[in-house]
C-alpha cells in the first residue's frame, strides 16, 4: 500500500493506492493521526486505486471519523471502486461516510 | 470434502478401520455468538431480528473472506473452521495473527457503529485444534469433530459481549507469527490481550488456559 497526501485549498486529500488490511493498516493509521493532531481536520480519502480493503482496514477508516467529528471537522471518501462499494455497503459504511464520486466533488463539498 | 462415516452394523471392523484411516486437519476453530438476538424475537418480529441478523453474518463472513469457512450455524451462533492448508492459501488473511487481528476489528467496528440498530455485538471464541477430524455422519455435510472442537464450545462460556475468548494454544500461535515479523506481543491488537486465565471444564481432564481480548 502507498499512501499520499496534498494539499487542496483548506483541505487535506490522502490517497491509499493497494491493499489495505492487517499487514499495513498501523501505516495508515500513524498517518492519519499525525494530520488530524496537525490540524489537518478536513479531509477527504481518495479511494480510486485502493483494490481491497479488511476489517482492520475499516477500523482505521471508521477511527478517523470519529476524531475528526469530535474535532468539528470534516471527513469525506471518494472515488471507490466497485468492489470496495460493496465492501462499504455490506459494512453499513456507506450509510456513516460522506462518499463522492470523485475527488474535485469531495473537494468543494468539504 | 470430508469423510462420510456411515456403517449400519455396530460392531463392523470395517468401520473400526474406516476411521483409523482418517488424518487429523489441523486448523483454527471460532464460535461467534450474536447477542440480544433472543430478546430481540420477544419484541419484535422476523423483519426486525432477520435484518439484524443478516447484516451481522454478513459483515462477520463477507468481509473477512470467510464463506467457504462457515462449518454451520446453529441459530444465532456459527462455526468456523479454517485447515492450516486452507488457511496459507488465503491471499490476504493467511497467519494467525491476521485472523485474530481480523476479527478483532470486526467485533469492534460492529460495537462501536456510529448508527444503533443495524449490527448486534458479538462473543467469540478462538482454539487452534490439532484433535480434530474432518468427519461427517450425514451425507453430503461438512462438519469437524474432535476434543479440541469441543474445547472452543467451552471457551465461550468464558466470553461475554464484545470479548474474544482465546485459547493458550492459539495466542501461542499468534505471538510466533509476530516474532516471524519481528514484532513483539505490544504490536497491534496483541497488545490489549489480558494475562492467562485458567479454567476448569465439565469433560476436560485438565485446566485450560485462555486469555481475554476486550474488543468494546
Amino acid at each position: 500500500m502507498e499512501i499520499t497526501e496534498k494539499k487542496a485549498g483548506n483541505c487535506i486529500v490522502v490517497g491509499i493506492d493497494g491493499r489495505l488490511d492487517t499487514t499495513n493498516y498501523s501505516v495508515l493509521e500513524k498517518k492519519l493521526m499525525e494530520l488530524i493532531d496537525s490540524g489537518d481536520i478536513k479531509m477527504l480519502i481518495n479511494l480510486s486505486k485502493m483494490d481491497y480493503v479488511s476489517s482492520s482496514g475499516l477500523r482505521i477508516l471508521l477511527m478517523a471519523l470519529k476524531r475528526i467529528t469530535m474535532a468539528k471537522g470534516k471527513f469525506a471518501l471518494c472515488s471507490l471502486q466497485d468492489n470496495i462499494k460493496e465492501i462499504f455497503e455490506i459494512s453499513g459504511f456507506t450509510n456513516i461516510f460522506e462518499i463522492y464520486p470523485n475527488e474535485e466533488a469531495g473537494i468543494k463539498a468539504l | 470434502m470430508a469423510f462420510y462415516v456411515h456403517f449400519t452394523d455396530p460392531h463392523s471392523e470395517e468401520m473400526v478401520d474406516y476411521l483409523r484411516s482418517i488424518p487429523p486437519s489441523p486448523g483454527t476453530c471460532f464460535f461467534i455468538d450474536i447477542n440480544r438476538s433472543t430478546d430481540l424475537k420477544y419484541t419484535g418480529g422476523l423483519p426486525d431480528w432477520g435484518r439484524k441478523l443478516n447484516n451481522t453474518f454478513n459483515f462477520i463472513s463477507l468481509l473477512n473472506d470467510f464463506p467457504e469457512n462457515i462449518v454451520k450455524g446453529i441459530g444465532d451462533e456459527i462455526m468456523l473452521f479454517i485447515p492450516d492448508e486452507a488457511l496459507k492459501k488465503k491471499q490476504t488473511i493467511n497467519t494467525y495473527y491476521q485472523l485474530l487481528e481480523e476479527i478483532y476489528s470486526t467485533v469492534h467496528n460492529i460495537s462501536g457503529f456510529p448508527i444503533p440498530d443495524m449490527f448486534l455485538p458479538c462473543k467469540v471464541s478462538i482454539h487452534y485444534c490439532t484433535e480434530v477430524y474432518n468427519i461427517t455422519f450425514f451425507k453430503g455435510a461438512n462438519d469437524y469433530y474432535g476434543k479440541d472442537i469441543d474445547l472452543t464450545a467451552r471457551l465461550m462460556t468464558k466470553s461475554i459481549e464484545n470479548r474474544i475468548v482465546l485459547s493458550e494454544t492459539f495466542y501461542e500461535k499468534v505471538r510466533t507469527d509476530l516474532q516471524n515479523i519481528d514484532k513483539k506481543t505490544d504490536y497491534g491488537c496483541l497488545s490489549k490481550v489480558s494475562g492467562k486465565f485458567l479454567a476448569t471444564f465439565r469433560g476436560v481432564p485438565k485446566n485450560t488456559e485462555y486469555r481475554v481480548l476486550e474488543a468494546g
